[in-house]
């Protein structure tokens, strides 16, 4: 009884003390969101001093009971900085949780697999959406321009339709394709350039792999880097509605400088030039011919992104729609974008099927680039139009009127791109998966063409028009093996893979229409003798074994093994099969007892990497075999029906020989990350060499019957180290800065360029490659390719300045230093130097502040130590070419008359700073029914800072034989860089 | 048995696994060639691809500038191109000289696809019914580019199979190389068709081989220091003396846009505006305004022309006619017509250009001007520089029109172009006569054949014997033959090659020039080469 009693007392003692306890208890509720708005699911609250915890929901939203006498309470969450907040009486919280700067926890994408982040043995950079620039985007990869220590993005001029130049780790051939392979969603994109048909919105994250150790697994094809294109997908959970859109308006960064009509008179008169002629010259306008072929240019992108998903299925659809007038005058792109992405989990998570969907189409409206030219021949005195209305009519050398060409001119292209893949994995046993996976690429592009009988040229109306395909199929069995025992862990990955590539295009052109009016779409209607019709077609196929095993022992030291076994059928008979293994390592020294009471250091990571790679882009398909071609047609006028018939003749020296270049690379590394993950970076030092480069050499005609043969002969190196930082410098409750940076330094340079093709010595060096161009020019080759320089090294001679009068020899006033410092006025005669135009480093500089709901983002980029050769200046910039072709005002002031020639007063510092983008955004918290509104607006390319005069010292380099030449004449035109401004808005809701 | 199936179902997918399927396409494998006798033309059809950068390519400029008929000179930054086309002018030209390396591989692309092809048509099987005959006209059409090759380069390397070895190969003297050229011909010559028509239009005959031949002899001296006149005139005589070409009525429908007829041609190179691309001949000449009297479509690139010293070789004697405000001028020799001088007139210039030249009107809106300078567009002969940047110069020099073109055409005519007919071989002929004491009337005859000719019939201006004399057969040649591809050579035998010339040209110092060097890139591919005596060895 008693003990009843007391059972009883203690009872009610207890519920009185809980409840009494409960009583002195706070309930603590709110809400966790990311910088965006977004609520962050599963983030823990610890109550600080205790284990007392919860995680939130799926919206972010938690409430827990602080015990008593807790003051503060911990936010933690894998990939975020930790954030302790002083609660101060305060029942209900919002907090902002900043992501940390790198989170040791992200997935990153290493090809054929994932790993976390801080079992990364090689030189992966991963870079998330949140650090993408916005802005008016032709190509995604401008979205991380400058931002990935080690890639050069550069973007040539501000036509929609050019495709950006992407350079990893420096130049890596000298005839093949340079750019990196780009993988999306696991898939390889037939054409790096087929980039610029996937939204940019649709983009979740990018992975670059830079070292050879990690690019190795994708063999013959892993030469120039891969950039691996995550896109985003869906979530199960309540549908999800996202919009992103943005307005714009582009105008014309910079100018030619031209003389206006006033000026152009002036300078004439100035020139000698008689007052008759130049009246005869000047038709009464003043016409800024930039101007006349530009105008403020407006775009408009949308995308609408729906997720969700229930049970074992989630997806994502985005239908995307792009407007982007081009600067130039009927010239712009159009996009309209449809993506899927799902994923259905079976039969107790073990078969996992992933599918997705994407087809894109682009209309476009081509510039002419001959326009540019007429823009810098054209008199400022001549108008656009006639009185009544009509183009004014001209037409001389290189000179017509480049608005009349442009508008009446029919330059449009199509594309579409179909993108579908399907991937199905089972767990077989625990740890073990099998997969299959099958994917299909179509790329159609039909263009068409007509140019009408122009006003004062009197050319015959033509037309044509082109449908080409690129289409590749590729399947793959993959078998994935994980397990863990003891400190030891491993994973196994084995892939079989077929990948089949076809192109095939035709296209037909008439000439001599009667009716204008029918454009291109009556080729028939032509002179039928004009009319062309021609295709082509090739295929080749390519077969891989690959395997990769990784180890670690205690997340302390790790190994990552890969062998790619590749078969290609372009490559010869004789070397049908390449072999492309790699080895990596790293140490987790924060892991060693050693470190680990050092608080401050949260990472501290040293890797090392060695692997082999290809490149396989500069054979074509059929290079090594004996094959006729056909040639010129010959005349049989014995046959009356068929007088012109088709010859065929050798089109190549088949090499039978022929292989990849192969690149082998060694990389070192540290990461590290401190002050619970504030700062961190990376740093990577690495040194390639390529051999069995590929390259185009001379040989004797006869005993061969065409003068070149492609081989595997000389060599080149690359070196380079980078450098990247990023941290969260101030982080309070309200305010905060963060910031990050890179900074990239590599050599290329060319060590050999000779060898043997079966017993016959070959041999190049000195090999001219890049040409000065413009009126009066003729084979003056001013860049090489000679060993033991970068590629594209210039050889100039050295400028002494201008003489009184203008040399009969030389018909100019220039004069140059002669090898005993005397002074010549034949360039022949000059002192010639070389010159390494490529830059000493290359950086980008992000900074974001945040207050409250306000984020202000800046992005810096730039280039040191590079040099262009001024050709456009070179031709330009010169009182001879008055009256009859206009001036810039630099020619007015240098003094140089006559002849233009190429010597080193032309290479000018082209290095420079561009404020790259410029983003104030607000962020609206709690708004009814929605999740997220974000608005902002951007400005991109608001000033640069550069000594270099041309127009802009961001040029196309490294991708044509005229790299670092600046050039505006012969369809070689720069197309104005844009300055845009945008306004733009994220909103999503549940 | 489970084990076999396993091990059989294994190394079945092991090979369609592993198989790397090649498909070709566009381009056809060698050996799935040279199956009809269709396909075998088509085959052998680009042994005279090569031709169609002779008359008007690189070889052209080679063969005429550094003789005296023809200049390029500098219009500003015009034509300046790295002084190339001066340096051929005043013989200064070099190892790297675009034009020098360029010939070259035009010449020597020919040979390497004779090689390939011989080699081929001779191990098909079965073999070509006519295998003799393409046999013999390849190694005539091959020793014709050989002929080409030495006649420029000297010292050059002789390659007659496909399968030599190209390691050890290097130059075979100029003598050698003659010896050889001799032999081929002489050994394939009876074997090539005689027949002249249709069906051998633009393809070597008999007598185009013949014609090699006789270039070869007439320039033996030249050649090898040892004289050959009675060979070259026998050589002239097999053409002639076949009675299958006679002297087409009209001079200027030799090179006419429709040229196929003549019956004086004896091996052209076709062209075609749309499927024979090359023959840019009025483009280089023209000026950029010409577009408005000639209707070259876009106008012209005011590149080549001829000046005072070898235009005085002309009678430029004319009929005028006065129609309205216009005087036409009808030139006594149609043959001065080639070149156009003086003023420019806004109207369709009419065929032949030796007839009905609109050279003067009292209509001063049908000047053409220079557009770029606003100056009246008017050609003039007499220049004393080489290059100068004065607006003037623009319009140095007198223009051709031999290959009159078709009005809105641009570049690539249709006009087929002559490498050898039957005037050159009477003028060879007749040189070779008087060279070798043996010149007769006959000789004579068909040096005023040409002449009656040139003068519509009019027998007052015929030679008499008297007349027939080297230097005026030089001239004669000048006049008939100017930028046909042979004032190089005949300068260099005529012996004014090395002469100091009007515009700025000073004399040869030696005679190393009358050969040129062994290209630059050529020594690249090759570098057992030697080069030519007198330049820079590599």
């Amino acid at each position: 009884m008693l003990t009843e009693k007391i059972k009883l007392t203690l009872c009610l003692l207890a519920v009185l003390l809980i409840s009494t306890m409960a009583f002195g208890q706070n309930r603590l509720t709110g809400r966790v969101i990311n910088e965006k708005g977004e609520g962050l699911p599963s983030v823990t609250i610890t109550a600080k001093g205790t284990n007392v915890n919860t995680l939130t929901d799926s919206s972010g939203n938690f409430g827990f009971n602080l015990p008593g006498g807790v003051r503060s309470i911990v936010i933690s969450s894998v990939g975020f900085t930790d954030q302790e907040i002083t609660i101060e009486g305060r029942m209900e919280l919002s907090v902002v949780l900043r992501e940390a700067a790198q989170s040791l926890n992200d997935v990153v994408v290493i090809g054929y697999g994932t790993v976390r982040r801080k079992d990364v043995t090689g030189a992966v950079a991963n870079i998330a959406s949140k650090e993408f620039s916005s802005g008016v985007i032709n190509n995604p990869m401008q979205q991380i321009q400058g931002k990935v220590a080690g890639l050069v993005i550069t973007q040539p001029g501000g036509d929609p339709n050019q495709n950006v130049v992407i350079r990893l780790r420096g130049q890596t051939s000298l005839t093949g394709g340079q750019t990196p392979l780009i993988v999306l969603d696991g898939i390889p994109l037939d054409d790096p350039n087929q980039l610029s048909s996937i939204p940019p919105a649709d983009i979740a994250s990018y992975d670059v792999l830079k070292d050879v150790s990690a690019t190795a697994i994708y063999g013959a094809r892993g030469a120039n880097g891969v950039i691996i294109v995550n896109t985003r997908k869906g979530s199960a959970g309540r549908t999800q509605v996202e919009y992103n859109g943005y307005v714009g308006v582009d105008k014309v960064a910079g100018n030619f400088g031209l003389l206006n009509a006033a000026e152009w008179k002036k300078a004439s008169q100035d020139a000698g030039v008689d007052a008759a002629t130049i009246a005869a010259l000047d038709h009464g306008a003043n016409t800024d011919w930039l101007k006349a072929i530009t105008r403020n240019a407006v775009s408009h992108s949308h995308n609408v992104g729906i997720s969700g998903g229930s049970g074992g299925f989630n997806y994502r659809a985005s239908a995307n729609y792009l407007n982007q007038e081009g600067l130039v005058i009927n010239s712009g792109k159009e996009q309209l974008g449809l993506r899927f992405i799902g994923q259905q989990k079976a039969l107790d998570n073990k078969l996992d099927i992933n599918v997705s969907l994407a087809y894109t189409q682009n209309n476009r409206k081509y510039v002419d680039y001959n326009m540019f030219d007429y823009v810098n021949t054209t008199p400022p005195t001549y108008p656009v139009y006639n009185p009544n209305g009509s183009y004014y009519a001209y037409s001389g050398y290189d000179q017509q009127n480049p608005v009349a060409r442009q508008m009446l001119q029919t330059n449009n292209g199509k594309d579409y791109l179909t993108q579908l893949f399907a991937r199905i994995d089972y767990e077989l046993v625990k740890s073990l998966k099998v997969g299959v996976l099958g994917s299909i690429s179509h790329f159609n592009l039909q263009t068409k063409f007509f140019q009408p009988t122009l006003p004062g040229v009197g050319n015959l109306n033509n037309a044509n028009q082109t449908n080409g395909n690129v289409d590749s199929k590729k399947g793959d069995i993959h078998i994935n093996y994980t397990t863990e025992f003891g400190k030891h862990s491993i994973g196994l990955t084995g892939v079989y893979e077929y990948n089949q590539f076809v192109n095939n295009s035709f296209s037909a052109a008439g000439q001599g229409f009667l009716v204008e009016d029918l454009g291109g779409d009556f080729l028939g209607g032509g002179n039928p003798a004009y009319n062309v019709i021609n295709s082509y077609k090739d295929q080749y196929t390519l077969i891989s074994f690959l395997g990769r095993a990784t180890y670690n022992y205690d997340q302390r030291y790790y190994l990552t093994v890969s062998v790619r076994r590749d078969g290609s059928s372009k490559f010869g008979v004789n070397n049908r099969w390449g072999n492309f293994p790699s080895a990596s390592a790293a140490w987790r020294l924060k892991n060693e007892s050693f470190l680990s009471d050092v608080d401050w250091l949260n990472e501290l990571k040293l890797n090392i990497g060695y692997g082999v790679v290809g490149n396989q882009d500069a054979i074509g398909p059929y290079n090594t075999l004996l094959t006729l071609a056909g040639g010129t047609r010959y005349y049989d006028p014995s046959n009356s029906t068929y007088p012109y018939p088709q010859s065929y003749s050798p089109n190549q020296n088949a090499n039978p020989d022929l292989r990849w270049e192969q690149r082998t690379g060694r990389n070192i590394g540290v990461e590290f990350s401190m002050f619970k993950n504030r700062f961190g970076g990376s740093i990577n030092a690495f040194n390639d060499k390529t051999d069995r480069l590929l390259f185009t050499y001379a040989v004797p005609v006869p005993p061969f019957f065409v003068p070149t043969i492609l081989a595997n002969v000389g060599t080149l190196t690359n070196k380079g180290l980078e450098i990247q930082l990023n941290g969260n410098i101030i982080s309070t409750k309200d305010f905060s800065w963060s910031a990050n940076g890179q900074i990239t330094f590599v050599k290329t340079k060319v060590t050999g360029l000779s060898g043997s093709y079966r017993g016959t010595p070959i041999a190049s060096d000195m090999v001219p490659v890049g040409y000065a161009l413009g009126r009066g020019y003729q084979d003056n080759p001013i860049t090489y390719l000679k060993v033991g320089y970068t590629p594209y090294v210039f050889n100039l001679a050295k400028y002494a300045g201008v003489g009184d009068t203008i040399a009969s020899s030389s018909n100019s006033n220039q004069l140059y230093y002669t090898k005993d410092e005397k002074t010549t006025p034949n360039i022949s005669d000059a002192q010639k130097n070389y010159y390494d135009p490529t830059p000493d480093f290359t950086y980008g500089l992000n900074n974001t502040f945040s207050y409250k709901e306000w984020t202000l983002n800046f992005f810096l980029r730039g280039v040191y130590g590079q040099k262009l050769f001024d050709n456009y200046n070179n031709v330009t910039s010169n009182v001879s070419r008055l009256p009859g072709n206009n001036i810039t005002k630099e020619g007015l002031t240098n003094h140089i008359r006559g002849s233009q020639t190429p010597s080193d007063f032309w290479l000018r510092n082209a290095s420079y700073l561009r404020l790259d983008n410029l983003t104030l955004a607000y962020t609206f918290k709690k708004l009814k029914g929605l999740q997220n509104l974000r608005v902002y607006v951007t400005g991109t390319n608001l000033f640069v800072l550069t000594p270099y005069k041309g127009m802009d010292p961001e040029i196309k380099t490294g991708n044509s034989n005229q790299s670092y030449i600046d050039l505006n004449v012969y369809g070689s035109a720069f197309y104005p860089r844009s300055r845009s401004a945008i306004l733009g808005v994220n909103v999503s809701f549940k | 048995m489970y084990k076999m199936i396993c091990l059989l179902a294994a190394s079945v997918l092991m090979h369609s696994c592993t198989k790397l399927d090649q498909n070709v396409y566009s381009v056809v494998p060698n050996q799935n060639f040279w199956n009809t006798p269709e396909q075998i033309a088509a085959g052998v059809a680009p042994a005279y691809a090569s031709l169609t950068n002779i008359p008007d390519g690189d070889y052209h400029d080679l063969a005429e500038i550094p003789g005296d008929d023809m200049i390029v000179p500098a219009r500003g930054a015009d034509w300046l191109a790295a002084g190339q086309w001066i340096e051929l002018w005043q013989h200064k030209w070099t190892a790297t000289t675009a034009q020098v390396q360029a010939a070259w591989s035009d010449i020597y692309s020919g040979i390497g696809k004779i090689n390939f092809i011989l080699s081929i048509v001779n191990n098909l099987n079965p073999a070509p019914s006519n295998l003799s005959n393409i046999n013999a006209e390849l190694k005539v059409l091959r020793a014709t580019y050989y002929y080409w090759a030495m006649d420029l380069y000297g010292n050059i390397p002789l390659v007659t199979s496909f399968e030599t070895d190209a390691s050890k190969l290097t130059n075979t003297a100029r003598k050698d190389v003659f010896t050889f050229i001799e032999k081929e011909l002489k050994d394939n010559i009876q074997l090539v068709s005689a027949d002249v028509s249709k069906s051998t239009y633009g393809r070597m005959t008999r007598y185009g081989g013949f014609c090699t031949l006789a270039k070869l002899y007439l320039n033996a001296q030249t050649y090898t220091g040892a004289a050959r006149w009675q060979d070259a005139a026998d050589a002239c005589d097999s053409v002639i003396l076949s009675g299958k070409y006679s002297l087409q009525s009209n001079y200027f429908d030799n090179f006419a846009v429709s040229n196929d007829n003549s019956v004086e041609n004896i091996f052209v190179v076709p062209f075609d505006r749309n499927y024979i691309s090359g023959n840019n001949f009025q483009m280089e000449t023209m000026h950029y305004n010409n577009d408005q009297n000639y209707g070259v479509a876009g106008g012209g690139w005011n590149g080549y022309c001829t000046n005072a010293e070898f235009y005085s070789n002309f009678d430029t004697s004319s009929v005028y006619v006065v129609k309205g405000n216009n005087t036409y001028r009808t030139y006594n020799d149609a043959r001065a017509g080639q070149f156009i001088i003086g003023q420019q007139y806004a109207e369709a210039a009419t065929y032949p250009p030796n007839t009905n030249v609109l050279s003067s009107s009292t209509d001063a809106s049908l000047k053409i001007k220079d557009a770029q300078t606003g100056m009246d567009l008017s050609f003039y002969p007499d220049f004393d520089l080489i290059s100068s940047p004065d607006a003037k110069f623009r319009l140095a020099g007198l223009r051709s029109v031999k290959y009159f073109p078709e009005r809105g055409v641009a570049y690539n005519q249709s006009n087929d172009m002559v490498i050898y007919r039957l005037a050159d071989v009477y003028l060879m002929r007749a040189e070779a006569a008087v060279r070798g004491g043996t010149a007769t009337s006959k000789d004579l005859g068909y040096v005023n054949t040409i002449r009656e000719r040139a003068y519509s019939g009019d027998k007052t201006h015929d030679w008499t014997m008297g007349d027939l004399t080297l230097g005026n057969l030089y001239k004669e040649r000048g006049r008939e033959l100017a930028w046909e591809n042979f004032r190089r050579q005949d300068a260099i035998r005529f012996g004014t090659f090395g002469q100091a010339r009007k515009p700025q040209k000073d004399a040869d110092a030696d005679d190393h020039w009358q050969i040129f060097p062994i290209p630059a890139n050529q020594h690249t591919a090759n570098p057992k080469l030697v080069q030519n005596p007198g330049y820079s060895p590599f």
